[in-house]
């Protein structure tokens, strides 16, 4: 190998550069380049509902983290003698049948709907890209091992799933977040994979490999970053998918156990009294579809804007 | 034999095949694609050979062997006497920093993510594994002033420049890790007419100010001979023809090499109209069972016999330097036959 190497051919020692002695100098006259996030986020702001639906949801998680510390009421301070009344100037959401204050509850239950939903989808982000972009890279037996394991998982179903991680860990609020993410990553990984194939091929890839880098640098710094535009559509419309399986769980008994609240135990106390009480169904329900919409809206306009030739109008 | 291996890139007798596998349901074979079937070379340090071909013909595929992303399937490839194709997976990484490739499509070799700045940086590290800061940016703006961009643009993304820019990165990123031999595979195909002889004007003086040795591949026999020293023909994966740039062009031996260069246009009309083409018969035939013997004879204005249909015609050296696979039929073929 020596025998190549030694000679150097182009620039054994940088040459004193008569054009530029100092470097620092002609940093500051560097022209920024606009890169490919800095387009799309271009695109983004032009699109007035998907903006919309962002600065709803940055003031709904506001609402939500900031909420109960301006608030008179503790949300498990119940007051027996007021019971379930409609809203007032005192609760303005009314209180629900053990007198407890609805707005702070619906405050602290978005508190951990979202951190179910942000915390399970960063996981199954994790895993599902990193185990996508491995797999696809590597291709192959490697590649089909890793799918068909992500296909038995598929398989499986959720609930029963779930239920057994319940039975033999007991309930916890932790091991929800790994039962969704062991269920959502699955799809960030075939779709992270099919991207990788795709690029693959593609010859920037190839001069990454004649450069002799290596695996671990190719797959994090040419091959991922390419993927990360459909990944951050699939988060943003994890996010609500996460929120709803959390719904589904706490609806069950299986999620979040009293006296803490999330969205979906609300909604399902609130579902037990509509007919009495409607106001318990309707705030929570009412932040939660908002939310989901939101994060709907929100992917939209930034698959839109990531991809300009997927757009519709 | 053993004395070739001292010159600067020996190839001995190269094949590169894939396999498509087996019917899933019968398991019969469903062929082997021979897209290099048996190429010995020998090139010298800082000569530009051109390899010329119809496209299908393997020209990339035996590129991208020796650069060896593709390994070959038997045969063996000697750089600076060093034996790549013996070297392993996993240690071939280090030393592929001597060997760098121009690709053909300057949208698509560069990653789309990174700037400029990035690209070429990453790539000088391959040879200053430590250089930074202010020596990492000096040698970068060197770079981009030697293939004649401005390093003022180096923060750039890919997108925020054209097609002949590009493929002047992408040179750049090729010369980053200080590389003895250059591959460009079709690198002016993609590019308009007029961006073309500045780029190959580029190739040509940085390979003559920097000594680099060239393989040059491409299907457009003008392009080949304005920037080779020699031309190898290729055609279904072997090379017929092999000579000097003046020799391959004016004075050709085989007939499909005649057909190639009768198909240069000429720029004056009178010649242009006296100018005699030699018509091939259909197309290259699927690199899938290729046909046996002298692989040219289905194509052949002239009429091969049975024998030069069985038998592999031999690469002789006709001529000092020039070379040419020796079939009777292709090689002497009589001046009514090439009308």
């Amino acid at each position: 190998m020596s025998d190549i190497s030694q000679t150097a051919t182009l620039q054994g020692k940088p040459q004193p550069d008569p054009a530029g002695p100092a470097v620092a100098a002609m940093l500051e006259e560097l022209e920024e380049g606009s890169s490919l996030w800095k387009d799309a986020w271009a695109r983004l702001r032009k699109n007035k509902l998907a903006l919309t639906s962002l600065f709803l949801f940055i003031l709904i998680v506001l609402f939500c983290v900031v909420g109960p510390f301006l608030s008179p009421y503790d949300s498990q301070a119940q007051d027996l003698f007021v019971g379930a009344e409609g809203p007032s100037a005192a609760h303005w959401f009314g209180t629900d049948t053990l007198g407890r204050d609805l707005l702070v509850r619906v405050m602290e239950g978005g508190r951990i709907s979202l951190l179910v939903g942000l915390v399970a989808t960063t996981v199954s982000l994790m895993i599902g890209v990193i185990f996508g972009a491995v797999a696809g890279y590597m291709g192959g037996r490697v590649d089909a091992a890793m799918m068909r394991f992500v296909d038995l998982l598929y398989a499986l179903p959720f609930t029963i799933f779930v239920i057994l991680l319940m039975v033999a860990f007991g309930r916890s609020l932790w091991l929800m977040f790994v039962a969704i993410g062991c269920v959502e990553w699955l799809t960030m990984a075939r779709i992270v994979r099919s991207g990788v194939i795709g690029l693959k091929k593609q010859e920037f890839v190839e001069a990454a490999v004649s450069l002799g880098y290596s695996h671990t640098r190719i797959i994090l710094r040419h091959l991922i970053p390419n993927v990360l535009g459909p990944v951050i559509v699939i988060s943003t419309l994890t996010v609500p998918a996460v929120m709803l399986l959390e719904a589904f769980l706490s609806f069950l008994g299986l999620g979040v156990q009293p006296p803490f609240a999330s969205w979906g135990v609300l909604i399902n106390e609130g579902q037990q009294n509509m007919e009495i009480f409607p106001w318990l169904l309707i705030f929570p329900a009412f932040f939660f579809a908002l939310t989901l919409f939101c994060l709907n809206f929100l992917g939209d306009g930034l698959r839109d804007a990531l991809d300009p030739k997927s757009a519709k109008d | 034999m053993s004395d070739r291996r001292d010159d600067f890139l020996v190839l001995e007798n190269v094949k590169t095949h894939f396999d498509l596998g087996r019917d899933f349901l019968t398991r019969k074979s469903k062929g082997v694609v021979k897209a290099v079937d048996g190429v010995s070379l020998t090139i010298k340090e800082g000569e530009t050979l051109g390899l010329v071909g119809e496209s299908g013909c393997g020209k990339s595929t035996l590129s991208r062997t020796i650069m060896q992303l593709i390994r070959p399937t038997s045969g063996k490839i000697w750089l600076e006497g060093k034996e790549l194709s013996a070297i392993s997976d996993r240690d071939i990484r280090d030393v592929r920093k001597n060997f760098q490739m121009i690709f053909q499509d300057p949208y698509a070799s560069l990653n789309p993510r990174m700037t400029v700045l990035d690209t070429l940086s990453e790539a000088i590290r391959t040879r200053h594994p430590d250089s930074k800061g202010d020596d990492l940016l000096q040698r970068v703006s060197e770079l981009l002033r030697t293939v004649g961009l401005n390093p003022a643009q180096m923060k750039r993304y890919p997108h925020e420049f054209s097609g002949g820019q590009r493929q002047r990165v992408a040179i750049a990123r090729a010369l980053a890790p200080e590389p003895k031999l250059i591959i460009a595979d079709e690198p002016v195909s993609a590019l308009d007419v007029s961006i073309q002889s500045q780029i190959l004007n580029l190739l040509k003086r940085l390979k003559s100010e920097m000594g680099l040795t060239m393989i040059f591949v491409s299907h457009d026999l003008s392009v080949v001979r304005y920037i080779s020293d020699r031309i190898a023909v290729m055609y279904l994966g072997r090379i017929t023809e092999l000579g000097n740039a003046e020799t391959i062009v004016d004075d050709p031996l085989h007939i499909y090499t005649k057909a190639l260069t009768s198909a240069i246009p000429v720029p004056d009309p009178r010649a242009e109209h006296a100018r005699k083409r030699v018509i091939l018969q259909g197309d290259q035939p699927s690199p899938i069972d290729p046909p046996s013997g002298c692989n040219f004879w289905p194509r052949s204005p002239v009429e091969h016999d049975a024998q030069m249909k069985e038998t592999v015609p031999e690469f002789v050296e006709i001529a000092t330097g020039h070379w040419v696979s020796n079939c009777r039929f292709c090689v002497e073929p009589t001046a009514t036959s090439a009308s």
